[in-house]
């Protein structure tokens, strides 16, 4: 389980939850992403991100709603295949 | 779930090998003491040296564990104005993903720690009196604020009240009477929350869960509700009973400083740091 960040990040990126993250587990790439992302296998849980985030973006992957579940698989996926992520990303917003 | 884009599936997943994040190791555990059976003084030293902090801050202390690092939030004991590493009390989880490698690592290891981060910090120049309640480790943040307190030429009046379930965890009782002894005007008040668990035969103290004594122990030590800052740290119950008490008994709330060091079940309010909780 972890927290994931879902669409009211997109085109935001406010970053209050970096700064809170005790274990720096989010991050993006300034030049290229539409959102940040938390990786899951670093996340503890410990919901700081969730109430820092001003656009109530964060929440425990077995929370989302079913509009947003495909960001637990997104978030994950940054990690991986960025470029994946990102068009994935779009294909949401769109 | 996921659409797919013309030239590209995006249902067939991410390709690729995972990129770990960058969480270099750039300290070295430089001591390891045993303080009771459970709970330890981890000495860790950055290599680019320690740094700004502020007493009550923490940091992420990890070890590498196959292709990624395992990391946990710890306070730091260390006087800000005078420590070339942090000093942290840990607390060893038996089926935990992080403690019982901390508690096998050499001395010597190379580890992975953070900046110092977090809100709950000694406000500067506050010249009231002082209120600490610490459950178990939670006791660490208070020993930086104290060593900082000390180094005031007219520290406040400090009450020090620490919880635990067995006196063995009543730790570093050597430190609070030294700094007692060297000047601080401060009051330890140890409480045992399990008097008669045969662990702690012999104890004479104060018994009680600390947020059920913290009213009588307002009362004892003379402390003005309306005029004092109140400090709360460790077990999230003992954060939001001692709370509620101390807002029934007139302590603004703006007065109120807490950090919980782990989520309670059903807690969806304020943040909290998973410390003690060292989940695998």
């Amino acid at each position: 389980m972890a927290f994931v960040i879902a669409a009211p990040c997109i085109d935001h990126l406010d970053q209050a939850c970096v700064a809170v993250c005790p274990v720096d587990c989010i991050s993006h790439d300034p030049a290229a992403d539409r959102k940040a992302y938390i990786d899951p296998e670093g996340c503890i849980e410990c919901g700081a991100c969730e109430s820092a985030c001003p656009q109530g973006a964060i929440m425990l992957d077995r929370r989302l709603p079913p509009a947003w579940a495909a960001f637990a698989e997104i978030d994950r996926g940054w990690w991986i295949d960025p470029e994946w992520a990102r068009d994935a990303v779009d294909a949401q917003a769109a | 779930m996921i659409a797919e884009i013309a030239g590209r599936s995006i249902a067939d997943g991410p390709r690729g090998v995972r990129r770990a994040p960058d969480l270099a190791d750039n300290a070295v555990l430089v001591a390891r003491e045993l303080l009771s059976p459970t709970v330890a003084r981890l000495v860790v030293r950055p290599d680019a040296g320690v740094g700004s902090f502020v007493a009550g801050q923490y940091l992420a202390l990890g070890v590498r564990v196959d292709d990624r690092v395992v990391q946990r939030p710890y306070s730091t004991a260390s006087d800000p104005a005078a420590a070339d590493a942090h000093e942290f009390l840990v607390r060893r989880v038996p089926d935990g993903a992080l403690t019982p490698r901390l508690w096998a690592l050499p001395v010597g290891s190379r580890v992975r720690l953070g900046p110092p981060k977090g809100a709950f910090i000694l406000v500067a120049g506050d010249q009231r009196p002082h209120l600490f309640v610490a459950t178990g480790t939670g006791l660490a943040p208070f020993l930086a604020m104290l060593r900082t307190l000390a180094r005031r030429p007219n520290p406040p009046r400090t009450v020090l009240l620490h919880g635990a379930a067995r006196t063995e965890d009543l730790v570093c009782g050597d430190e609070i009477a030294a700094l007692a002894a060297g000047g601080l005007p401060m009051t330890y008040v140890p409480t045992i929350s399990r008097p008669d668990d045969p662990a702690n035969r012999g104890w004479r103290g104060l018994t009680g869960r600390a947020e059920m004594v913290l009213p009588s122990v307002l009362r004892s030590a003379d402390l003005p509700p309306g005029g004092l800052a109140a400090y709360l740290c460790g077990n999230p119950g003992m954060v939001a009973a001692a709370e509620i008490a101390l807002l029934a008994g007139g302590v603004a709330p703006g007065d109120i400083h807490a950090e919980r060091y782990w989520t309670a079940p059903g807690d969806m309010s304020a943040p909290s740091r998973t410390l003690d909780s060292d989940r695998a």
